[in-house]
């Protein structure tokens, strides 16, 4: 082997590191944010455009991570809501899966992939995103590199209600700051990661501001009780786990 | 000692899950029925549901229902029924009563407990071990638990569901003097006398098999055991001048299966089963179902229709069938969430000599306070299923408080 080819080689983890390349930005993120769980109770507050507000309260639990994890989200507040629940199944190679558990009519149903722009339970998400999708899902384009933030475009691979989004992403500890979500006619949500904390080594928004544009409708979502690398089993992440609970 | 308290409440509160209501819900018919000259019903329901988790592996379930009406709907004489199975409605009822114990991929349930099979949403041939209470609203009903033991394995995208059913919980059916039994007009002049129920005896059992794949799902399942709708047998009594109608539940074997494949633009549901009976003069049919259904942003449609091919014709027309009554069937209903308060959903059914539209406002006020209004339209022929209910267009109002 050449002395030349050698170089080369001992220099490929370097490049790697290039953070000018935006996948390489994102795959970083996604290391320092690496966690094998998580559970956290999270209220949210539905401010609608006419100034209504609604609260809602859930416990999610998380198995595994980007792109090969599991999560179970159920409400546990208002009262009409109690117990429903829904499961995701994450695949590294295409979107999720999707089940809703409705306690109050036994059964679940699966979220098909049409249907996950819809708003979820009346927040101010969709159901697309409460997905974590691989980063091999999307292309990344670095748009800006100023001050101490990067700008990047990410444009999904596989089915998706956006056609691109815009993430703000801090440099100093990697951690986003902001997401434009666009579709073919504009933009239709923002999503604010606020009041950054270190939770066990990692840096934790501990509030996210969700806004849709088209219904001038805010959720804010403060995550509480956050804990990481919990034991969980697999076992507690399947539809008879979602119908078992109440 | 006073922190080790604080602290044991703590874990209880931690593996105590609650959650109930207590709902009053008015019906006023504009019409009288020939058997019910009622045109207001008030019912008041309280429902609590409970699970305690003793262990990570062992979880106690508890549901009851206390209620009352202004229509003698409801019995009054204050004794709890855990089989949920008398004529009139239990005052007090355990809706469920069960252990869960939970190990790896096996679940298993034992107890007083609601079990749904099926995919579809606007009529479930399969979903056999969920008998209904029909006594006050034929067309908007609520399930019963029955008492049964449920194993489930699951396994990747497989689930295998047994279910052993040792004692029988039919279906509720309307009171025979109410407006919801419809008579037929030869029976006008003809008193007619409830001769209660003759249950049948022996277990009921079912298997389902449930397979998940990359962006679709089916099941085929089997049931054995009976119909948990009443067929009535008539009996003279010339004494009294009148006619005594007993409720009997024919044997039922049924071979079903399901599927949902969601496409691009909507998502197919369909299932179907085909029956048959070991009882002389029972009806032996098939019944399925196919339901497209799509979610446009704050609206959901759901539309399909609902089809029934009988292999042998029933001896007796006297039975109470809605199940069957819904087939040959256009179904459909539109939700549209307004906003993270209000919503509003229209349900239409079509037959050929029958309809019914039902439109629904709902609201809810605060955390714990909601309201829905609603106004149904049945019309049709006398010879209709839904066309015989056709006196029963009626408005509702219904006020819960969740807690």
């Amino acid at each position: 082997m050449s002395k030349l080819l050698l170089v080369a080689l001992a220099a490929l983890p370097v490049l790697a590191q290039d953070t000018r390349d935006p996948r390489q930005i994102i795959l970083e993120v996604q290391k320092r944010q690496h966690s094998e769980s998580q559970r956290y109770e999270g209220t949210l507050e539905v401010t609608s455009q006419g100034n209504q507000v609604a609260t809602k309260r859930w416990v999610y639990q998380r198995i595994g991570s980007f792109g090969n994890s599991k999560a179970i989200l159920r409400f546990t507040a208002p009262a009409e809501v109690k117990g429903v629940g829904l499961l995701i199944v994450n695949h590294p190679e295409r979107a999720s899966d999707q089940w809703m558990w409705r306690p109050a009519i036994g059964r679940d149903q699966r979220i098909a992939l049409q249907d996950r722009s819809t708003r979820f339970f009346g927040t101010d998400f969709s159901f697309e995103d409460l997905e974590e999708r691989d980063v091999d899902q999307y292309s990344y384009k670095l748009l800006t590199d100023e001050g101490g933030m990067w700008k990047l475009e990410s444009r999904p691979r596989k089915s998706s209600q956006y056609e691109y989004s815009y993430f703000w992403i801090k440099k100093d500890n990697y951690t986003f700051v902001k997401i434009e979500a666009y579709n073919k006619k504009g933009l239709v949500r923002t999503i604010d990661y606020k009041n950054y904390e270190q939770i066990q080594g990692i840096w934790t928004a501990r509030s996210t501001e969700v806004f849709d544009v088209a219904r001038k409708s805010r959720t804010v979502l403060k995550y509480e009780k956050l804990e990481y690398n919990l034991p969980m089993k697999d076992d507690d992440f399947t539809l008879q786990a979602l119908r078992r609970d109440l | 000692m006073m922190d080790a308290a604080l602290i044991f409440v703590a874990l209880l509160a931690q593996q105590f899950e609650q959650r109930g209501f207590i709902e009053n819900s008015t019906a006023v018919y504009p019409q009288i029925a020939p058997n019910d000259s009622g045109r207001v019903v008030d019912e008041l329901l309280f429902r609590d549901e409970a699970s305690y988790k003793v262990a990570p592996w062992l979880t106690i379930n508890g549901g009851f229902d206390a209620r009352t009406d202004s229509h003698r709907q409801t019995a009054r004489d204050g004794v709890v029924d855990a089989d949920d199975r008398s004529i009139q409605r239990p005052a007090f009822s355990l809706r469920r009563m069960s252990g869960t114990v939970h190990r790896g991929k096996i679940t298993a349930e034992i107890g007083r407990q609601l079990i749904r099979w099926g995919k579809t949403d606007i009529l479930n041939p399969t979903d056999r071990f969920a008998p209904r209470d029909y006594l006050s609203n034929v067309v908007d009903t609520d399930f019963l638990g029955v008492s049964a033991a449920r194993l489930t394995y699951e396994s990747g995208g497989n689930t295998v569901d047994l279910i052993w059913q040792p004692w029988f919980t039919p279906s509720r059916t309307p009171l025979l003097n109410q407006r919801w039994t419809a008579l037929p007009p030869e029976a006008a002049g003809v008193s007619i006398i409830d001769g209660g129920a003759r249950y049948p005896g022996g277990s009921q059992y079912g298997a389902r098999w449930n397979h998940i794949g990359s962006g679709y799902e089916y099941s085929l399942c089997f049931f054995d055991g009976n119909q948990n709708l009443p067929s009535f047998d008539a009996a003279l009594e010339p004494s009294l001048s009148s006619v005594a109608l007993t409720r009997t539940y024919p044997d039922l074997r049924l071979y079903g299966g399901d599927a949902a494949v969601p496409l691009p633009w909507l998502t197919v549901k369909g299932e179907a089963a085909y029956f048959t009976s070991s009882t002389p003069g029972a009806e032996e049919y098939a019944l399925y179902v196919i339901q497209l259904e799509r979610q446009v942003k704050e609206w959901s449609f759901v539309g399909g229709y609902a089809g029934n091919v009988v292999t042998r014709e029933a001896a007796s027309p006297l039975q109470f069938a809605p199940d069957r009554g819904f087939a040959k069937s256009f179904v459909g209903r539109a939700g549209w969430t307004i906003d993270v308060n209000r919503s509003l959903a229209i349900e239409t059914a079509v037959r050929a000599e029958g309809s019914f539209v039902r439109f629904e406002y709902s609201q809810l006020f605060g955390q714990h306070w909601r309201a829905t209004g609603g106004i149904a339209w049945i019309r049709g022929d006398m010879t209709d299923f839904l066309g015989e209910y056709r006196r029963n267009s009626y408005g509702s109002l219904a006020i819960r408080y969740s807690f």
